[in-house]
């Protein structure tokens, strides 16, 4: 396989692997590491973190899968993570949801044609309290309503949020 | 020792056993789906709850370990109802798939749902989380993850039996299902077994999809005859055919099955099996065959000899033996077999592929006869004129065979087992279609029952020695495979 992890990358996991009492314990860190290199998990990322913690692969890949944090594919330059979680649900998270499928004229888990924005359902994101919730990369975006979408969306075309 | 009171019956316990465990040793059943005896406890099923006195909440019974004291109940309006609630959320999303699902008649939602449900679904068939069926996973397994109730015992055989973790749960909540690596087959040499421990129709056998009805089938225990381990097994037959062969779990010697023993009883069925006699390379029926066989013997009397085989019965050695000795009336005969024995793989597979080699060891002590070795070289020499012996035993001497001009006449339940040259072969009744004593390389004796009988006419191999022997002139008076193991202390 074609993919390597590269020195640098063992050197740092190799640090954080020393954290916990037991190798295998730093899949989550080093998962989080290898996204930021790329942005996203590959499978042959997978395969090689399984081969370097000594863990089998689909232990490897169900972790993956698990949390929605972790991408599989290259997304969109703004990650958009739409909570569908009880209390988001009761709050409209589904209408956000189709809303910002229709205007961006792309499906769950798609990402639009100019590489501008990537669109996702995802668990609870922790902020119940202000329902509904949407993550757009790391910022949260909270008490959403269909207008402050429609500008949000705006204001992120014409780069007046996100630092990064 | 905790003593425990379970439905006011009480129990005295080890420390360290389960609320399950107990019960079962009172007669009281709890179901289960995630639990396996063999497995590690998962506890993610929920339908094992019990009620156990002072606890707040009902408890896992396959997880939690008795305590003095603790008084149990299993049948309380409480657990009934926790019950009937366990199966309502596994069925939410479970598929009306009975009817074309091979687990019906033998699956753990049906059988719970009778016993412990019998509610109707609030939820709407449209509503159901649809997932990818009839997905065939490695050469023995399909994959339907619609039936999945994700109690994930599949993926803890894979990773603690076999260690090979092809399996996990992917994603979360309703959206989870079982799935491996992209591209890969599950194919670990043990993954039949997850046919059988896979509680619904999730896993299901390829091999035995859809060919029979399970409540049609009638069940024989018996032994596999795949290897020396010599793993106990249950046939499922209907109407003269085998359909499966599933673990007839023994502390002794298995709980699981390797899935080359497992498919072995396919030999029976294969289009190769024998029913008639082959004389070099055509088929002739069976009288002729033997009457063939019988006047080569005569002709080369004086330099006749006969070996047995570590594939054969007790029983069919023994019959070997009293041919050679008091019919071909030859001292050149072979019960000598030494493979080592011992398991291969940590699991099931033994490194002797040969079933009875601790079996012949007996019939050797009776009769004695010559080495391995010897035979070789007297059959290298061109002094053996004519070999008789069983198929596969005959490769064992293919070296010292090749350019000696012995002519080798076999027995042979398969025309594939027919080694290359053979001058006749004999059909003889393989191991599910006659009975026959065996011993594994535990040194344990294990008899075998037919689930089948042989195709017309073809015999038991001792019958088939003591026709041989007749024809010859010398009777054995063999009327039984009893009649064959008189003398020989095992
Ligand atoms: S797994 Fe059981 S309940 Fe489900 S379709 Fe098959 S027989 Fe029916
Ligand atoms: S496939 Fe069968 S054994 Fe595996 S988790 Fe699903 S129900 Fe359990
Ligand atoms: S349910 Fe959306 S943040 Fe918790
Ligand atoms: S059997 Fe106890 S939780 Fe599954």
């Amino acid at each position: 396989m074609a993919f390597k992890l590269s020195e640098e990358f063992k050197a740092k996991a190799d640090k954080i692997c020393a954290r916990y009492p037991r190798r295998d314990a730093a899949l989550i860190p080093l998962l989080l590491e290898l996204q930021k290199e790329t942005g996203y998990v590959a499978e042959e990322g997978m395969d090689a973190l399984a081969a370097f913690l000594g863990l089998p692969y689909s232990r490897v890949k169900a972790v993956v899968t698990f949390y929605t944090m972790f991408n599989r594919e290259p997304s969109g330059k703004y990650h958009l993570q739409v909570c569908r979680n009880i209390s988001c649900h009761m709050a409209g998270a589904e209408g956000l949801l189709a809303r910002l499928s229709s205007k961006l004229g792309i499906a769950e888990g798609e990402t639009t044609k100019d590489g501008l924005f990537t669109l996702s359902a995802v668990e609870c994101l922790g902020a119940c309290g202000s329902a509904p919730v949407m993550q757009v990369n790391e910022k949260y975006f909270e008490n959403l309503t269909g207008e402050k979408l429609d500008a949000l969306l705006d204001d992120l075309r014409h780069n007046r949020v996100m630092p990064r | 020792m905790p003593t425990i009171t379970i439905d006011g019956k009480s129990i005295e316990v080890e420390k360290g056993t389960t609320l399950l465990a107990a019960a079962q040793k009172l007669g009281i059943y709890i179901p289960r789906y995630c639990y396996h005896p063999k497995l590690s406890i998962s506890g993610n099923c929920r339908m094992c709850l019990v009620e156990v006195e002072k606890a707040p909440k009902l408890l896992t019974a396959c997880s939690t370990e008795a305590a003095e004291g603790m008084v149990v109940r299993t049948t309380s309006d409480k657990v009934k109802a926790a019950r009937r609630d366990v199966l309502e959320y596994l069925l939410i999303n479970h598929p009306l798939d009975c009817p074309i699902c091979d687990q019906a008649g033998e699956c753990g939602l049906q059988d719970y749902y009778m016993d412990y449900s019998l509610a109707r679904s609030r939820f709407s068939m449209a509503d159901k989380v649809r997932r990818e069926k009839r997905r065939p996973i490695g050469p023995n397994l399909v994959l339907d993850n619609e039936r999945c109730i994700l109690c994930t015992r599949c993926v803890r055989f894979c990773s603690e039996v076999t260690k090979t973790s092809e399996l996990e749960v992917m994603n979360r909540g309703d959206h989870s299902y079982i799935d491996l690596k992209e591209g890969k087959a599950l194919d670990n040499g043990y993954s039949l077994n997850i046919a059988d421990i896979c509680p619904v129709g999730a896993f299901t056998s390829r091999d035995f999809r859809f060919k029979q009805r399970v409540w049609f089938l009638k069940r024989t225990k018996t032994v596999c005859l795949g290897c020396a381990t010599g793993c106990l097994v249950e046939a499922h037959h209907n109407e003269n055919v085998i359909y499966r062969l599933v673990p007839d779990p023994n502390p002794e010697t298995n709980t699981w099955l390797c899935d080359h023993g497992r498919l072995t009883y396919k030999a029976l069925q294969a289009g190769d099996r024998l029913k008639k006699g082959v004389i070099k390379n055509g088929l002739i029926e069976l009288e002729p065959a033997l009457r063939e066989a019988a006047t080569r013997i005569d002709e080369a009397r004086g330099a006749v000899a006969v070996m047995g085989s570590p594939w054969l019965s007790i029983e069919d050695n023994a019959a070997l033996a009293r041919l050679a000795r008091d019919s071909v009336k030859t001292g050149d005969y072979c019960f000598d077999f030494n493979f080592e024995q011992g398991i291969k793989d940590g699991i099931l597979i033994n490194k002797d592929q040969a079933p009875n080699t601790a079996g012949v060891r007996p019939v050797k002590a009776a009769y004695g006869g010559i080495s391995m070795g010897e035979l070789a070289g007297r059959i290298a020499s061109g002094k053996i004129k004519l070999l008789l012996t069983e198929a596969r035993a005959a490769a064992l001497l293919k070296d010292a065979l090749k350019d000696s001009g012995t002519r080798v006449v076999v027995f042979a339940a398969n025309r594939g087992e027919i080694p290359a040259g053979a001058y006749a072969t004999l059909p003889y009744a393989a191991y599910f279609e006659t009975p026959g004593t065996f011993i594994n390389y535990q040194g344990l004796r294990r008899r075998t029952t037919p689930p089948v009988a042989a195709p017309e006419g073809v015999k038991p191999l001792w019958d088939v020695v003591n026709k041989l022997a007749s024809y010859s002139g010398a009777s054995l008076g063999l009327d039984s495979g009893d009649d064959a193991l008189k003398g020989i202390s095992f």
